[in-house]
């Protein structure tokens, strides 16, 4: 599955958001990659409010104990192929959070084959070009081997 | 001047200071409240043996009073003032939490606010010195692994529910109509809310006690990331906090730079808001055109600070990087750009009948709930009562800037719009005065502040978008982190309120209503109202008897 992940999503990549406890500023440049500077919905994107209907799970935040559960199950209802992008340094490793008693510190920790884009927050011309790519099928995550950079 | 806010608490003669013994304490309460309406939080401090918790009162014109009551460490406990002041149920969640001080009298008894539910009942609470940050690490990280994390089942207490019609709806914490993870119960009967109960903590990191680890400097850089909105007010208000303490005055053009960023940042978020606002009432388009407007702004930002969103512009004594003229010109060429678009966008959309039709009377509230839940920013003023800490207790350029505290005559999701709308405007007026004001000089320390701190402690507050932000340093000679932080922010008051005026809609305004108060869970996130599964509690109702509710409600 590793390299063909959007090969095999016939459909147009819809995105299901999940804020695990960042502080905001990710996610608001994740919305605003939506908007129409920047305009990902032009590559047939869309923010969906269902696991269910997701071929991409965007993750922002360090994963605090509270939402691990929850990530973990959003995760497992989501339908093959998937994809899972950590915006932001917190996702990707705890970020400034990293060492706080309530923080797991990165997606990696409660889901494997990770995609990190690092930032504080990255900018949404950023995010834009990283879901660019993965549209148009040059990156992926290595099956099972942990997270992998772009 | 009379340095506003700085109160050298235990030396002050006045009377802003009162120090009570935890017997004479509820009759100082009582005292007080009349002249001082606004609680504003319980700060607690575990030092010297003990717990100090500081009452913050104002009287809504910008004079404070604290009292100030000390606790043995061992089985502290003191009366709940929540049957006088709705609003400070919360507060005193927050200290029963992470401080393990027992409130009596509370209306929902030994329930959390801010831990996470797999944190063990025997362990100590987070915030209290004896306790260091590795050992609660391994504390937690032990307890995880005898019970993995899974996901939270809120159980609805429907059939325990006293009133038979009612029925309890688990909303969130991650549910399509809310964006950030937050869970409400909500009790419903037939369509119509009769209570909602929140509960907070997904975005709870442990802020305080992190910013107890780490070095002033660094700090600052972790409170900028309390919130990625107001980002650049947290760390504004930190850096007041620490030159009031050591007694630093940064240069009169820093301050004008700080009040310009500060001024940017306030439009990008009310544009974001109004924009939400759209998308909830099912107007995509307006959210979109007010998003792209919005750009603009960021575009800005990023050319004074090379980040969009956390800026690390400033810095203790100053700010990091001086702003040419070039660009103040250039930011005068982009906002007039962006009145005009702002104009038009907000014209168009608000006077479209639909859009004021769905959003008229919504959510509705008057100037005593608002003030009995301690509510603030655009939330309070939407209800006539002119609170901006702008005015009240002028800070950066504000004192020589002339500008307009823009109030609202009823509470409801239409009349907040229109303040946060007028404010935008009023904002653009003030970057054009800092920008023709702005005096020269160098508005850049020589080198950064890298020192420790000093026996003391320090009050700031300033007015982000949403609304009163409050900081309380406490610095300890020789030590080179923080005693205590403490950060109050302005969703947390405002959520009590919004839990208040859900009554008696129905379930379709629940994302509006949310809406209104512009909240920010990350911002606010040192709050979690929970009860324990099997812990019978009392849910006491705003002017209504108290109704029991019993048994499995995860609040
Ligand atoms: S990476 Fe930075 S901007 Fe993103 S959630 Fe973390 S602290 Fe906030």
């Amino acid at each position: 599955m590793a390299r063909d992940n959007l090969r095999m999503i016939r459909k147009s990549p819809w995105v299901f958001h999940f804020n695990s406890g960042g502080c905001n500023g990710c996610d608001i440049e994740v919305v605003a990659a939506f908007t129409p500077k920047y305009d990902v919905e032009r590559l047939g994107m869309t923010l969906t409010s269902s696991p269910k209907h997701a071929d991409i799970l965007v993750v922002t935040g360090p994963v605090t104990r509270q939402v691990a559960g929850s990530l973990k199950m959003i995760y497992d209802q989501m339908p093959e192929p998937k994809i899972v992008i950590a915006i932001g340094t917190c996702a990707c490793s705890g970020g400034i959070f990293r060492g706080g008693y309530n923080v797991i510190g990165g997606v990696d920790k409660i889901i494997k084959n990770v995609i990190c884009v690092p930032g504080c927050p990255p900018n949404p011309r950023a995010i834009y070009s990283v879901i660019k790519k993965l549209y148009d099928n040059k990156i992926g995550g290595d099956e099972g081997n942990g997270s992998s950079r772009s | 001047m009379k340095v506003m806010g700085a109160v050298d608490l235990r030396r002050d003669k006045d009377s802003s200071v009162v120090l009570v013994s935890p017997d004479s304490f509820p009759e100082a309460i009582k005292a007080t409240i009349p002249s001082y309406p606004h609680l504003i939080t319980i700060t607690a401090v575990h030092i010297d043996g003990g717990i100090e918790l500081i009452y913050s009162f104002d009287n809504l014109r910008g004079e404070m009073r604290n009292i100030i009551v000390r606790l043995p460490e061992k089985e502290a406990s003191i009366q709940s003032i929540s049957s006088y002041l709705k609003g400070s149920y919360i507060y005193e969640m927050e200290v029963r939490d992470l401080f393990g001080v027992n409130f009596l009298g509370h209306p929902i008894p030994s329930a959390r606010l801010l831990l996470p539910d797999s944190y063990p009942t025997n362990a100590p609470p987070p915030l209290l010195k004896t306790v260091s940050l590795e050992q609660l690490s391994r504390i937690l990280d032990e307890a995880q692994r005898q019970e993995p994390p899974t996901m939270l089942t809120p159980v609805t207490g429907s059939s325990r529910y006293s009133v038979e019609s009612l029925v309890i709806l688990p909303f969130g914490p991650y549910h399509p109509a809310l964006k950030e993870p937050e869970h409400f119960a909500i009790a419903l009967e037939g369509e119509r809310i009769v209570e909602a109960m929140p509960r907070i903590g997904y975005v709870h990191r442990g802020i305080e006690k992190l910013a107890e680890n780490r070095t002033y400097l660094q700090v600052l850089f972790l409170v900028e990331r309390v919130c990625g909105i107001c980002s650049f007010h947290h760390s504004w208000t930190y850096t007041m906090a620490v030159e009031k303490l050591l007694g630093i005055t940064p240069s009169k053009r820093a301050e004008y730079l700080r009040t310009l960023v500060a001024e940017l940042e306030r439009i990008h978020s009310h544009t974001l808001w109004i924009g939400l606002l759209g998308y909830w009432s099912g107007f995509d388009t307006m959210f979109m055109w007010l998003w792209s407007a919005r750009e603009r702004i960021m575009k800005l930002l990023e050319m004074i600070a090379g980040n969009r969103v956390n800026k690390s512009f400033i810095t203790i004594g100053g700010v990091r990087r001086d702003v040419s003229d070039e660009k103040l010109k250039i930011i005068l060429r982009e906002i007039a750009e962006f009145e005009r678009e702002f104009r038009k966008i907000t014209d168009e959309v608000m006077s479209y009948d639909p859009l004021i039709e769905r959003v008229r009377g919504i959510g509705s509230y008057n100037a005593e709930t608002a003030i009995l839940s301690g509510a603030v920013g655009p939330v309070l003023r939407a209800a006539g009562i002119p609170y901006d800490i702008r005015k009240i207790e002028p800070y950066g350029a504000y004192p020589e800037i002339s500008f307009n505290v823009i109030t609202g005559s009823r509470g409801d999701v239409l009349s907040i719009a229109d303040v946060r709308v007028r404010e935008t405007f009023e904002s653009i007026e003030i970057i054009r005065q800092v920008i023709e004001k702005i005096p020269s000089g160098n508005p850049v320390p020589p080198t950064f502040f890298t020192g420790g701190g000093r026996d003391g402690e320090a009050i700031a507050r300033t007015e982000p978008p949403r609304g009163e932000l409050y900081y309380y340093i406490r610095g300890r000679t020789g030590m080179k982190t923080p005693y205590r932080v403490k950060i109050r922010t302005p969703t947390l008051p405002n959520l009590v309120l919004a839990s208040e005026a859900l009554k008696g809609y129905t379930l379709s305004d629940i994302p509006l209503i949310l809406t209104m108060i512009d909240p920010c869970f990350s911002c606010e996130d040192r709050a979690i109202v929970y009860v324990g599964r099997r812990d019978p509690f009392i849910v006491k109702l705003h002017r209504t008897p108290p109704r029991e509710i019993s048994g499995g409600c995860t609040l």
